[in-house]
């Protein structure tokens, strides 16, 4: 058995990785098609300063993280629902504003015993058997709910008037989306890291579309494409010692460097 | 004139304000079985907000809107049609139309002479094509009416001949179609009514007595500054 199988630690980050891999291209597909990357990016952000309240209220920083990202999320949608949402300046300012409120909240909080940036840049050491059952119990709703709701959640990736005139729910739909990409995004922490998951939410799907030709092949291509990222990188930040999201997202990034000198 | 056809659309007293703008004023529209309506006026005349009234679409309003029980379909604006970045494949899109079944969708294709685009990528076609791929996708859901905004703006007249005749045969089917439109010249040959806005009713009538200088007379003005300046329409 390789060494990296040998530590329980390394087991649970290369299970938690798999799970992140397998749903995080899902969200980001519906995202990246409705070029709503940016606002993976701010939810992200926000996040960590969920984390930072988590950290100074003394309570675990996941547990405060997911209802303030959630909120975070809801109103981002309900921003955009109402076009008071001005495009890039205010996501900016989200953005700024979300790891600012985080990095001053864990300064407040001066616990040495927690290292802030794995929640930055994600970490091979910190997934908790809690972390592992939180993150399988929301990869399975989140599959669950996409694939309930797929044909619906396609229709409004292709336009959200004709998908509202067809009847569907469009509105519930994107706050739901919303909240998953939250929920995915704070479970994603301790993996990949705050500031880097949205490249997880990205990079795939970019990759995986210059060689699909329908929706549901991209999906499938992206979610490859992210376990090979994840488990590369993984094992080059097990081997290496380096933060583990710095590590995946370079090799996603590698991933599509390739497929973009394939596809030229 | 329509009293032997069925009244599918009842817009009475219609008024939208739209910030501190009044984008329809007192509009009152009957929508009848079978008809060709092109609707016609300048930029910022209303003429999208009358659509989206027609679809329910609109949150606030003043008047009445009464429907029958009939399946509308919808095509925006060329501009607006899908440009994301993941790729949908044509079959995808028209499935969406058809509630998933591939038969009714490869009809619908069959419909618009697109069958052999299935398995494209939506994106890979040409500006007339996706429009008729968006026209199939409608049909799917098997319409009662079919609601059209600028669907040709942007597309060579070649591709425009081609989808007025697609339209026409879809209205000798039953199918009712309501249409915005820029080329004026081109919808008074095609539909069987036409309705001229500016903010409130202008003309309501058959084509044949519509007199685009007198009914509308802004419209060339507004067409005109439009090229001149190379301004986009709302």
């Amino acid at each position: 058995m390789p060494e990296i199988f040998e530590y329980s630690f390394m087991v649970r980050a290369l299970l938690a990785g798999l799970l992140v891999a397998v749903t995080v291209p899902v969200l980001g597909s519906f995202l990246v098609a409705r070029r709503y990357s940016l606002i993976a990016d701010s939810l992200a952000h926000v996040s960590l300063a969920g984390v930072g309240a988590g950290l100074l209220l003394g309570f675990a920083p996941v547990l405060v993280a997911v209802p303030v990202t959630v909120v975070g999320a809801l109103l981002l949608e309900w921003l955009r629902q109402r076009r008071g949402l001005s495009g890039e300046v205010s996501l900016a300012v989200l953005m700024s504003g979300g790891l600012a409120l985080a990095v001053v909240l864990a300064n407040l909080a001066q616990d040495g015993s927690v290292d802030f940036s794995s929640y930055l840049f994600g970490s091979i050491t910190t997934t908790t058997p809690t972390d592992l059952i939180a993150l399988g119990i929301a990869a399975a709703v989140t599959l669950a709910v996409v694939a309930w709701n797929y044909r619906a959640f396609l229709h409004i990736a292709f336009d959200e008037d004709s998908a509202r005139i067809s009847g569907y729910r469009v509105t519930l739909l994107n706050y739901t989306l919303a909240a998953m990409t939250a929920v995915m995004a704070v479970l994603s922490l301790r993996i990949v890291g705050g500031l880097l998951i949205s490249a997880l939410l990205v990079i795939p799907v970019v990759t995986a579309s210059r060689f699909t030709r329908s929706f549901l092949q991209t999906i499938g291509v992206a979610i490859v494409c992210a376990m090979v990222a994840v488990l590369a990188g993984l094992a080059i930040a097990f081997y290496a010692g380096i933060a583990a999201g710095g590590a995946i997202v370079l090799s996603a990034i590698v991933l599509l460097i390739i497929a973009m000198i394939w596809k030229s | 004139m329509h009293a032997h056809k069925q009244l599918l659309v009842d817009v009475d007293n219609l008024t939208v304000h739209q910030g501190n703008e009044t984008a329809l004023n007192n509009v009152s529209v009957c929508i009848h079985a079978g008809e060709f309506i092109g609707i016609v006026g300048p930029n910022g005349a209303g003429k999208t907000t009358l659509l989206k009234a027609v679809l329910g679409l609109l949150p606030e309003y003043h008047g009445h809107i009464t429907k029958q029980k009939a399946t509308v379909s919808y095509i925006p604006q060329h501009g607006n049609l899908y440009s994301g970045l993941v790729p949908m494949s044509v079959m995808e899109v028209v499935k969406l139309g058809s509630a998933g079944s591939v038969a009714i969708a490869l009809e619908a294709l069959a419909a618009v002479g697109m069958v052999d685009a299935a398995a494209k990528r939506f994106l890979e076609l040409s500006g007339g094509q996706r429009q008729r791929v968006a026209i199939a996708k409608a049909l799917a859901s098997q319409p009662d009416i079919l609601i059209l905004d600028e669907p040709t703006t942007g597309i060579d007249e070649h591709s425009q001949a081609e989808f007025y005749e697609t339209l026409g045969g879809l209205q000798k089917k039953g199918i009712t179609i309501i249409m915005v439109a820029h080329e004026v010249d081109t919808v008074l040959k095609h539909a069987t009514r036409i309705i001229a806005l500016n903010r409130e009713l202008l003309y309501d009538g058959p084509p044949e007595l519509f007199d685009a200088e007198k009914h509308i007379p802004n419209i060339f003005k507004a067409r005109h500054e439009e090229l001149h300046h190379g301004e986009h329409h709302a």
